[in-house]
């Protein structure tokens, strides 16, 4: 039995809707931003709550979008975690700002706990990561946030479909990264993302900034950038959009199943806190597991794509050699990478693939 | 009869069938990202620019930024380009922390090489001439100075894609080159889309890796960098494109110079130099009393546009700069007369003789 990974031939299968929604896209000729664009931003900013929304090129540009607009620069520190996708950091680096990390927690996300001790006269604002689409605890870091006078930007962008009791995940925050990358759970045929935001000025000069700092075709009030979110994706994204509940739910009874299945393991697999009122997305879903790297071998081989995210602390990586960090310095984070492993729990995996990676993994652990 | 700045329907009526078929092709491989397409477009991209290496990106800009971080330009540095181009040639330029220096333009819309040489100081690191209009810059007296001066050079190509010089296309004469595959070039994807071309193997290496995360492989980061990706369904689109591209050039050129022997009794048309193979991304006359010939033929349905009527050392964005009005003559004088014309494949002689009566009517009145 293959248990895939990628789930998009899957996905859009029925792709009618979408192609005759591209050919109208191209009668219209509206390929710089435009209707479609705004059509999603509006559709998105009403799926989360949030005031505004600024399609982006991609989750990336979405970070340095948001951070810039917050007034992160040269000489401004920001508090992020070293368990997250490159861009978190990379976008903290493009904005000009030193990141400064702090460990996780035993639900692999920021640890609120560590970020008052990280707090510096030069720190601008703090950047918690919804990892794997499970959020970081966001009032509390927002309390940290409003007592030190701190900007926050939630990299949300495994979050859509998120929620921590009422409130939707990504609407914590000043200004907000999202995602749309394929294998996220709003997807687009490619890059996408966007910003939310409830502040009207951010939002206003977001729009500027990511469209070459243009007021008007023939203005430039300040040098800008292009990153706009293109109307194809914005038009995947907004057929993307209706789905997107029932994919989270899916993938919660997913979860549920591996949870339970797993759990049984232990102390083979160490499965994560799940906190009442925390409504995950499941973008990843993850646990650890002891002789990871020999079990996702025996995995692989038996066509289960079970996949590592990832295998080095971003504080060990070459790029923040000049970020003065040696190994030790984040523990939690340094064990997460040696025995995370991430299995498929996608909307299109079924019972009986859960089953048989449940059966796969005991059978591992039973010939130690 | 109207006659619009741009008709994309006309343009891919007889190829529609063959970009839905590679739409779906990428649709049901699940592959969205970095695919087969985009390697197989950048190597016919780069055979059709006789360049050694190229790479898609997401945007014009993109490339530009890109281009300049690989060349290590940053902070402190100084690159010289021409103020009358699109804001992205100046702007990458101070996001990368450096400093736009701008050089005059002759009347051929492209930078005056022979005012480089004295904008040059220690510490110029390059110089961005743009192919504007679609029409090449003199490269041969660019590549001189910059050898002279040890200084990269970057082709602005964005509007050129195609434009020859000697028989050697745009991309294959710098140091790099960067393209825009926007919607409106004669090249275009269906959204936006760049690719760059460069002969320096050690800058494709860290460009690819740059417009990636920084990521050597997908587990090790070497420098925190940007996501700048083409994507694999516009790369699917695009090889199709650039099938045609030749063909729709032609097109182009034949009507471009219709209009010049129609127009050429009223306004300054645009010109071929020897040597030179101008692919007319915009059809750019030099009109006396622009802004009213420019309404009188928008009032009679002719979609008449200016690029671009305010210099980019005017720009409220380049107010530190600290650049006067008349600090580049010939630039200042252009923007008050340059107009682009309509041009694209399936303009019809119609059309065009529409225009042209226009404007003849105008300049009799």
């Amino acid at each position: 039995m293959i248990v895939p990974y990628n789930y998009l031939p899957m996905q859009f299968s029925n792709h009618d809707a979408i192609l005759a929604d591209w050919e109208k896209l191209i009668q219209s000729t509206e390929f710089t931003l435009g209707s479609y664009v705004e059509n999603f931003e509006k559709l998105f900013a009403e799926f989360i709550g949030s005031k505004h929304v600024i399609g982006t090129n991609t989750g990336t540009d979405a970070l340095i979008l948001a951070l810039k607009a917050i007034g992160v620069g040269p000489g401004d520190e920001v508090i992020s975690v070293p368990v997250t996708f490159y861009a978190t950091i990379g976008a903290i680096v493009a904005a000009g700002a030193k990141p400064v990390f702090v460990d996780i927690d035993d639900r692999y996300q920021m640890d609120v706990n560590q970020i008052r001790g990280a707090i510096t006269s030069k720190t601008k604002a703090i950047l918690p990561v919804h990892w794997g689409g499970a959020a970081p605890d966001m009032p509390a870091i927002m309390g940290i946030a409003n007592e030190h006078g701190l900007k926050v930007v939630e990299d949300a962008c495994m979050a859509p479909g998120g929620r921590i009791f009422e409130k939707n995940s990504g609407t914590f925050g000043h200004a907000n990264a999202w995602s749309m990358h394929p294998l996220k759970p709003l997807n687009v045929m490619g890059d996408g993302g966007m910003v939310s935001t409830d502040d009207d000025e951010l939002a206003n000069w977001m729009r500027i900034y990511r469209n070459h700092g243009m007021v008007d075709r023939d203005h430039n009030r300040i040098w800008g950038v292009n990153m706009r979110l293109q109307p194809l994706q914005a038009i995947v994204a907004s057929h993307i959009l209706k789905t997107v509940h029932v994919t989270v739910e899916e993938r919660n009874k997913n979860a549920e199943i591996l949870d339970e299945g797993l759990k049984a393991l232990a102390p083979f697999v160490n499965v994560p806190p799940r906190p009442i009122g925390y409504w995950e997305t499941y973008s990843l879903y993850m646990a650890k597991f002891h002789k990871r790297d020999e079990l996702m071998k025996y995995l692989n081989e038996l066509k289960i794509e079970a996949k590592i995210h990832y295998p080095v602390p971003l504080h060990l990586q070459e790029a923040a050699r000049d970020l003065g960090y040696k190994e030790g310095d984040f523990l939690n984070s340094e064990i997460y990478c040696k025995e995370i492993m991430t299995l498929p729990a996608h909307q299109y995996i079924s019972r009986d693939q859960l089953e048989y990676m449940l059966s796969s993994i005991a059978n591992f652990y039973s010939t130690l | 009869m109207r006659v619009p700045y741009t008709a994309f329907k006309i343009k891919n009526a007889p190829i529609r069938q063959k970009l839905i078929q590679a739409f779906e092709q990428v649709i049901d491989s699940g592959h969205y990202i970095q695919g087969p397409n985009c390697a197989a477009f950048e190597q016919e991209f780069a055979l059709f620019c006789g360049s050694p290496f190229a790479s898609g990106t997401s945007n014009g800009t993109d490339s530009l930024h890109l281009i300049l971080r690989a060349m290590g330009i940053g902070l402190g540095d100084e690159v010289i380009t021409a103020p009358n181009s699109f804001i992205a040639s100046a702007s990458t330029i101070a996001l990368v922390g450096a400093t736009p220096v701008f050089v005059d333009v002759t009347e051929d819309l492209n930078i005056d090489p022979y005012k480089i040489e004295q904008a040059i100081t220690s510490r110029t690191k390059a110089i961005i001439p743009i192919h504007l209009t679609g029409r090449p810059a003199k490269m041969l007296e660019i590549n001189n100075i910059a050898n002279k001066y040890n200084l990269f050079v970057l082709e602005d190509a964005a509007q050129s894609v195609g434009a020859k010089l000697k028989g050697k296309r745009v991309g294959s004469w710098g140091d790099a080159a960067s393209f825009s595959l926007h919607p409106l070039k004669n090249l275009h994807a269906f959204g936006d889309a760049g690719i760059i071309t460069t002969k320096n193997a050690n800058l494709i290496e860290r460009f690819n890796i740059s417009k990636n995360h920084g990521l050597k492989n997908r587990d090790q980061c070497d420098f925190w960098s940007f996501n700048c990706r083409l994507d694999e369904l516009q790369a699917a689109l695009l090889r199709i494109q650039l099938q045609e591209l030749e063909h729709w050039t032609e097109e182009r050129r034949e009507l471009a110079f219709r209009y010049n022997e129609l127009l050429k009794p009223y306004v300054k048309v645009p010109e071929e130099g020897l040597d030179e193979y101008h692919v007319f991304q915009t059809y750019v006359v030099l009109a006396e009393n622009r802004d009213e010939l420019q309404k009188f033929l928008r009032d009679n349905g002719v979609e008449a546009l200016v690029h671009y009527p305010t210099p980019i050392h005017m720009q409220p964005a380049a107010a530190g700069l600290n650049y006067k009005p008349n600090d580049f003559p010939v630039t200042q004088q252009l923007s008050k007369r340059i107009m682009s014309l309509p041009l694209y494949p399936g303009l019809t002689h119609e059309q065009q003789d529409l225009v042209a009566e226009l404007i003849s009517t105008f300049y009799k009145k």
